[in-house]
């Protein structure tokens, strides 16, 4: 073995064959498919069943922004407040869900009408045609506010002031009154020992649609109101310093009956002119206050045929008024006459003047749960209006209508859009010639709107009465808008400079990223303001502004790119072919990078929305174009009345981001190359 | 290393002063704002920015300096006549006036003649506290929650926390805060709806801190979160844990003593660099909760055209963010002894 080591091996030609020597080579077809690298990008990505989903709700959500602000014909333009802050509406009004009422609790009673007490906007036959449902209190609900819907209770009389003091401790109230001694008049008080009462408001504040009930800047006022001493006392008007005690200054709250003739004729007095006066002394440290449940003033029943055949000359004041005027029942109804009249002269009979507080105490006043369609309300019928029979036959000549006056009011047909009615309530006949003198008609409010068919927002309208799925796809359409420009640009002028700063770098590249790092060192929202101030917020320098911090992203990912592909051994290959700068960059190293850089200038689109949305929210929106942020920050401050101003928005918002981040997310992990292949 | 701490902090100063004279002077190049006031607080106004050097003072009408910005009434037959400087002087000024006296100018229409460096050392505390607060509260929360969703990692525990990571981290904090005030304010009225003012008791202003820095720190817990997560799962899948538990180590043992250590590294400049994205954040959330920042300061200043305060507002901001730029990149180098700082590549 070891000899044979040391023999040198010959080789002799005959010792090689060649192999395949008579055959042809070919190329064997590849035994799998061939693919290119999108298709099998689209491959993995089709795998990421989120990925997938996140991507249909996009294209959904995208086409609804390209579509709904061309097919929909809502006014998203002019304000128009009749139309305002209507509810979602998607079903038939009274299924219960998303049908275009509104619920509410707890709201003044119209015990009249039998309706909630909204009249003030609205007359009763269209919140009755508009409620779905009503549910009013069975018991009353005792509360210290005057409410037109309210009555009995007490009149708080009470001092406005904490400290006692000579000028200040009287507090009137007062109302004129004229007596004779031999009328036999007698007034009853009644009054109420209550301790305790509430700070009530003076009005009761009607619940008005879509007004959240603000604080009341009250006074401070830290001390307690409590019972006060009071007398009651006729004090005679102009000269007459004559003064008549009723009660004097006590805490007695029992009810008085008291003979005014009788004290009168014990004065000497045959008739007194003057004025019955309560009056609440002030007190160190309380308020104090007196309540006054009500006060009958009688006279004898041939006084009163007496007084009336006095009055029959003058018409000013009738007995009947004058009783009226000083008696009161119905605690409620009186401080509502005063108010009402505040202002007025004090001599008037029927109003009593007050210098201190005038309040009620312990009304009653009935609350309601209701239903309501705020459809109804805004495009129900109108009110009916007179037209006269020239106005009819004027339509019926041009032949808007037809109506027959002897078969009555079914007999109305429309036939044309412009006629002014829709519907004839009744008419009214000459009742000997039985010929028309004149017709009541109503018409659908929606008609005169411009409608010709009642409207239906499915997310409801706004505070300008714009409806609000037109306005968030219109918005969300100048975002994407101002998205896709914004990450088109960033994404070019990022992809030139990452790679010259990438390939080139040395101090090509020291120079450009300090660069970058100085733009990158001032917070976006400085760029954005500065931008925005010099320049005004426009479309124009939203887009600028949004690009001159967006680009360096893509810039410091090209380039870090860059660095990793270009010292790799097939770019030098090409190299020492000759292969020239631009073919290096371009044909070489950025088609191994262009999957991630796509995908960041992909999700660049979700961050421009969200910034633009910031700027809404602090007052440097977008004007001048549709503008989600803005609308989003008009509707903020609807949040506790109308949540759903708020909710749909940020729905859509965050559909929006969740979408475009899964979609961002399955789009790198499909185009990353190190997992190419890997099923 | 020393050397390399100096150059990045000279740096960034540079970088600071760049920014800021840029920014100075374009907010300079803006339409002049008259200041609001009686004419005794205009004429404080104006000679105050005539020492300065913000305007020139004459006691005749100079047309050829441009625009008038102000005359004073004639006293004793002679008016003062103000004029702006030309801005790039303004700016040789300012930079005197800073270095020499610390005096970042007065507000003109927001408060009067007020001192802009005092108003904002009134407002900056609100603004630090609520974020230290934030960081306070999301960093731990984002850490427990990571860890939770990689030690379970592909269960039930996971999934749940991941989507709900997903979910939350694409709303924006501004549609949170609204349903959290909508929700815990006026439905359940658990917490004030808005910031609550200094003369509320202790009760009453703790509570006010929940909702902001509940809404301020919940983007950070999901991005603390998904990343622990992430890093934990890596490390947990890497040889040397395998080695530490073939030599013997329990699962406890090798994650808290190897893999937690690992994976806890690379968070510190996370942090730094969201505690940046906070201050950003919180600019929204002090206008919609009220709160007396410097951030609802920005958007009053801007309201009242005020732009003097909102120069030294922006100003901050930018340092801000500069200085914890290089907290982070310095924090790289101290806390991953991997990482060289200032190596030659």
């Amino acid at each position: 073995m070891a000899e044979n080591n040391n023999t040198p091996v010959e080789f002799k030609n005959d010792d090689f064959i060649l192999v395949q020597e008579n055959s042809k080579i070919f190329d064997k077809k590849f035994e799998t498919k061939p693919t290119t690298f999108l298709k099998d990008a689209f491959k993995r990505f089709v795998k990421n069943k989120s990925s997938v989903v996140a991507a249909i709700i996009l294209a959904i959500l995208i086409l609804l922004a390209l579509i709904v602000p061309v097919v929909s014909k809502a006014n998203i333009e002019v304000p128009n407040s009749a139309e305002k802050f209507l509810a979602p509406k998607l079903f038939k009004a009274g299924t219960g869900f998303w049908d275009g009422t509104r619920k509410f609790q707890h709201i003044v009673y119209d015990t009249v009408n039998e309706v909630p007490a909204v009249s003030d906007k609205y007359s009763v036959d269209t919140i009755k045609s508009a409620l779905i449902s009503i549910n009013p209190a069975t018991e009353p609900e005792s509360v210290d506010v005057v409410s037109p819907y309210g009555h009995g209770g007490s009149v708080v009389i009470e001092t406005e002031v904490e400290t006692a003091s000579e000028e200040n401790n009287v507090f009137l109230y007062s109302q004129p009154v004229d007596f004779t001694a031999a009328d036999n008049f007698v007034v009853e008080i009644v009054f109420s020992s209550d301790t305790k009462i509430s700070e009530g408001d003076e009005t009761e504040t009607t619940p008005e649609e879509g007004e959240e009930p603000e604080p009341e800047e009250e006074e401070e006022f830290n001390g307690v109101s409590a019972p006060g001493q009071f007398r009651v006392y006729l004090k005679g008007v102009g000269d007459d310093e004559t003064e008549i005690i009723i009660r004097d200054f006590s805490k007695d709250y029992s009810t008085i009956n008291f003979n005014i003739s009788e004290a009168l004729a014990e004065a000497g007095l045959s008739d007194f002119r003057g004025t019955i006066n309560f009056e609440v002394k002030a007190a160190n440290g309380a308020r104090q206050f007196v309540l006054v449940k009500s006060l009958k003033l009688t006279v004898n029943d041939d006084v009163k045929d007496k007084i009336a055949a006095k009055d029959a000359d003058n018409n000013d004041v009738t007995l009947g008024d004058y009783l009226e005027g000083i008696s009161f029942d119905d605690a409620t109804a009186m401080v509502l006459i005063t108010k009402r009249t505040a202002g007025k002269a004090i001599d008037n009979v029927g109003y009593w003047a007050c210098t201190g507080r005038k309040g009620i105490h312990a009304a009653s006043v009935y609350y309601c749960d209701y239903v309501i369609d705020t459809y109804m309300l805004a495009y129900g019928k109108a009110d009916p209006v007179t037209y006269s029979k020239a106005d009819l036959d004027r339509w019926i000549e041009a032949g808007w209508c037809t109506y027959d006056s002897k078969v009555g009011i079914e007999s109305f047909v429309k036939l044309s859009d412009e006629c002014p009615i829709d519907e004839v309530v009744s008419q009214r006949t000459n009742k000997i010639t039985g010929k028309l003198l004149e017709i009541e008609g109503t018409g659908w409010k929606y008609h005169k709107m411009g409608y010709s068919e009642m409207p239906k927002f499915i997310l409801g309208t706004d505070v300008s009465g714009f409806d609000l799925f037109k306005r968030a796809f219109a918005g969300l359409r100048t975002s994407l808008l101002l998205g896709v420009i914004t990450a088109a640009f960033c994404f070019v002028f990022g992809l030139v400079w990452g790679s010259i700063s990438g390939y080139f770098g040395g101090n090509v590249d020291l120079a450009m990223e300090r660069f970058c790092e100085l733009l990158g060192g001032v917070p976006w929202i400085v760029i954005m303001t500065l931008a925005i101030l010099h320049l005004g917020n426009n479309f124009g320098t939203f887009i600028l502004a949004l690009c001159m911090t967006g680009w360096m992203g893509t810039a410091a990912r090209t380039r870090t790119q860059f660095y990793r592909f270009k010292g790799r051994e097939y770019v030098l290959a090409s190299r020492t072919l000759g292969s020239s700068d631009m073919r290096l960059i371009f044909k070489h190293i950025l088609p191994n990078s262009m999957g991630t850089i796509i995908t960041s200038s992909i999700l660049m689109v979700p961050s421009v929305i969200f910034s633009e949305a910031t700027l809404a929210y602090l007052h440097l929106g977008l004007q001048g174009k549709q503008s989600f942020g803005i609308m989003m920050a008009n509707n903020q401050q609807f949040l506790g009345v109308y949540p759903y101003l708020v909710i749909f928005p940020a729905v859509i918002m965050a559909l929006i981001m969740i979408s475009f981040n899964l979609f961002g997310n399955g789009l790198r992990d499909a185009f990353n190359p190190s997992l190419k292949g890997s099923d | 290393m020393g050397k390399y701490v100096l150059k990045r902090i000279v740096l960034a100063f540079m970088m600071a002063f760049i920014i800021l004279s840029v920014t100075f002077i374009l907010v300079k190049l803006l339409p002049f704002e008259r200041p609001i006031g009686g004419d005794a607080q205009q004429i404080a106004y104006f000679d105050k920015q005539f020492h300065l050097g913000y305007v020139f003072r004459f006691n005749v009408e100079k047309p050829e300096l441009g625009r008038l910005l102000y005359k004073s009434p004639a006293d004793h037959g002679v008016s003062n006549y103000y004029y702006q400087v030309p801005v790039f002087q303004q700016y040789g000024n300012w930079l005197r006036n800073i270095i020499t006296k610390w005096d970042w100018g007065v507000s003109k229409t927001y408060m009067p003649n007020v001192a802009a460096s005092t108003i904002i050392m009134k407002r900056i505390g609100y603004t630090i506290r609520l974020n230290i607060f934030a960081v306070l509260f999301s960093v731990p929360t984002g850490i427990l929650l990571g860890i939770w969703a990689a030690l379970k990692k592909n269960k039930i525990t996971d999934h749940i926390i991941s989507t709900m990571v997903m979910v939350f981290i694409s709303i924006p904090s501004f549609v949170l805060i609204s349903f959290v005030i909508r929700i815990f304010g006026y439905d359940l009225q658990w917490l004030p709806t808005s910031w609550p003012p200094d003369s509320a008791s202790w009760g009453v202003r703790a509570s006010g801190y929940i909702i902001p820095v509940f809404c301020l720190s919940f983007g950070s817990v999901c991005y603390y979160c998904r990343y622990i997560r992430a890093e934990l799962c890596e490390v947990m899948e890497s040889e040397y844990l395998l080695l530490a538990r073939t030599k013997g180590l329990t699962r406890r043992q090798a994650i808290v003593r190897h893999a937690l250590k690992n994976a806890l590294v690379p968070i510190f400049p996370v942090m730094l660099s969201e505690f940046i994205g906070l201050l950003g954040g919180s600019m929204v959330l002090e206008q919609l909760y009220g709160i007396p920042g410097i951030g609802k300061l920005f958007v009053l200043s801007l309201g009242y055209k005020d732009y003097d305060i909102l120069f030294v507002d922006m100003a901050i901001f930018t340092t801000m963010s500069l200085l914890f730029g290089i907290l982070v990149d310095l924090s790289y180098g101290f806390i991953d002894p991997r990482i060289r700082m200032g190596a030659k590549k």
